[in-house]
């Protein structure tokens, strides 16, 4: 009996008794592969579609175009204000808006225009800022045709703003009447005023201060063009709290000439003005709660300066 | 058979938690078209800021209050409040403050702590 031979073997089934005899890889590729797959499909579609992150820290780049166009609005309303245009173009660069981003302005504002966002004075006003912060910039867009040059932009008087003093104009020279002598009748001389009332006063400050001492006081000083003599004697007004009170300077020396005061009622604003001499100051001044340095809770107070304006 | 389905399974498992891990921490849904309410609060206080500056340069507070809504806020002047107080807080840029709290002024929101930032200043005067 013969033993086994592989040379009697044919190729054919010496391939066959290879692949049955060598040693099995311990996983199936195959199925790892196809496991990896579809693990990935469904660990993605987990998290895009049944479980996405929840959204949260969201930029100014990734609103919906209605909201994107809220955003330039404040921009340039913003703008309006503080004139800041380097702030005014970050802001749009956050926006990512495609292109040049203040020709985006432009081209919002022309969109705006051609809807019904113009027909309302707010809508108006937004539009002309906008206007007002492209065109300088040398941008331009439908708007400009629709709706026109703005207007100059509205001075609104702000606390905040410094004041800025109004000089006197010079009077103008008032022609000499030449009388005409009639032996019959006294000549008649009619005095024009050929200059507008002027202010003699104006405001120079406000500021707060918050003593338990003091409370919810407003003190006002009164000076010479000089800014440091005291003008006493001089009518103060102080309107609100349903009704209105008048005060002078110089009613106690121990503060000097310039000083008068008015107490005012907790939660009560007043407006305050030099009645005939100045004009009202731009905000009233509101009794509201403070605290002083040392913690204590009083109502806040008021020292208010006027100076004769020439 | 059977060392299919298991390499199958653990093919899966790997599989998933690789996708996971991209979905959620490399490639992470990105939103677009969201809405100004889902804006984070630092551009939720720019936002009120600017509105802020806004009502200062054309003093419609009504148009002011409506542009806030934009974000999703019912108590809009309790929403300045706190944007202000914040702003305060964090000791930022006074012009800034000033305009918040001249913002707030206008819906009778002042508190104690924004009374130093309703100061006036005004060129020193001369002798």
């Amino acid at each position: 009996m013969s033993g086994y031979n592989a040379a009697d073997v044919p190729p054919s089934r010496a391939r066959i008794a290879r692949k049955y005899l060598r040693r099995r890889a311990p996983i199936s590729w195959v199925g790892a592969i196809l496991g990896l797959m579809l693990g990935i499909s469904g660990g993605l579609f987990y998290t895009w579609s049944v479980n996405p992150v929840v959204e949260f820290d969201t930029a100014p780049a990734q609103l919906n175009p209605a909201d994107k166009t809220h955003y330039i609005v404040a921009i340039t309303l913003s703008y309006a204000n503080d004139g800041d245009v380097i702030r005014a173009v970050d802001r749009l660069v956050n926006l990512q808006l495609e292109g040049d981003p203040i020709q985006a302005v432009a081209d919002t504002a022309c969109d705006l225009a051609t809807s019904g966002y113009a027909d309302t004075e707010r809508g108006l006003n937004a539009l002309y800022s906008m206007m007002r912060f492209y065109g300088p910039q040398g941008r331009s867009g439908c708007a400009d045709e629709l709706i026109g040059v703005p207007p100059a932009a509205p001075t609104i008087p702000a606390l905040a703003q410094n004041p800025t003093p109004t000089l006197t104009p010079p009077a103008s020279k008032t022609p000499t009447l030449t009388p005409v002598l009639r032996p019959t009748a006294s000549p008649v001389q009619v005095i024009i005023p050929t200059v507008p009332p002027q202010n003699t006063f104006a405001l120079i400050d406000a500021n707060t201060f918050c003593d338990v001492a003091r409370s919810g006081l407003i003190e006002v000083y009164v000076y010479e063009l000089n800014g440091s003599v005291g003008v006493p004697g001089q009518a103060i007004r102080a309107r609100g709290g349903g009704g209105e009170s008048v005060f002078f300077t110089g009613l106690k020396p121990e503060r000097g000439p310039a000083y008068a005061d008015f107490q005012m009622t907790a939660g009560q604003s007043y407006i305050i003005d030099m009645p005939g001499q100045s004009q009202p100051i731009d905000q009233p001044l509101q009794a509201v709660p403070c605290t002083t340095p040392d913690g204590q809770q009083t109502t806040i107070s008021y020292r208010v300066r006027f100076r004769a304006s020439g | 058979m059977l060392r299919f389905f298991v390499s199958l399974i653990v093919g899966l498992i790997i599989g998933a938690g690789i996708g996971i891990y991209l979905g959620w921490w490399q490639f992470p849904v990105e939103y677009v078209d969201s809405p100004a309410s889902a804006l984070a609060e630092i551009h939720k206080d720019d936002y009120t800021l600017m509105i802020a500056n806004g009502y200062l340069a054309n003093g419609d507070r009504i148009g002011a209050e409506e542009r806030l809504r934009v974000l999703g806020i019912d108590d809009v002047p309790g929403h300045v409040q706190t944007v202000t107080e914040r702003f305060i807080n964090n000791s930022r840029a006074v012009a800034d403050i000033r305009a918040l709290v001249a913002f707030a002024a206008a819906f009778d929101r002042l508190t104690p702590l924004m009374a130093p930032y309703q100061l006036v200043s005004a060129p020193e005067l001369g002798p």
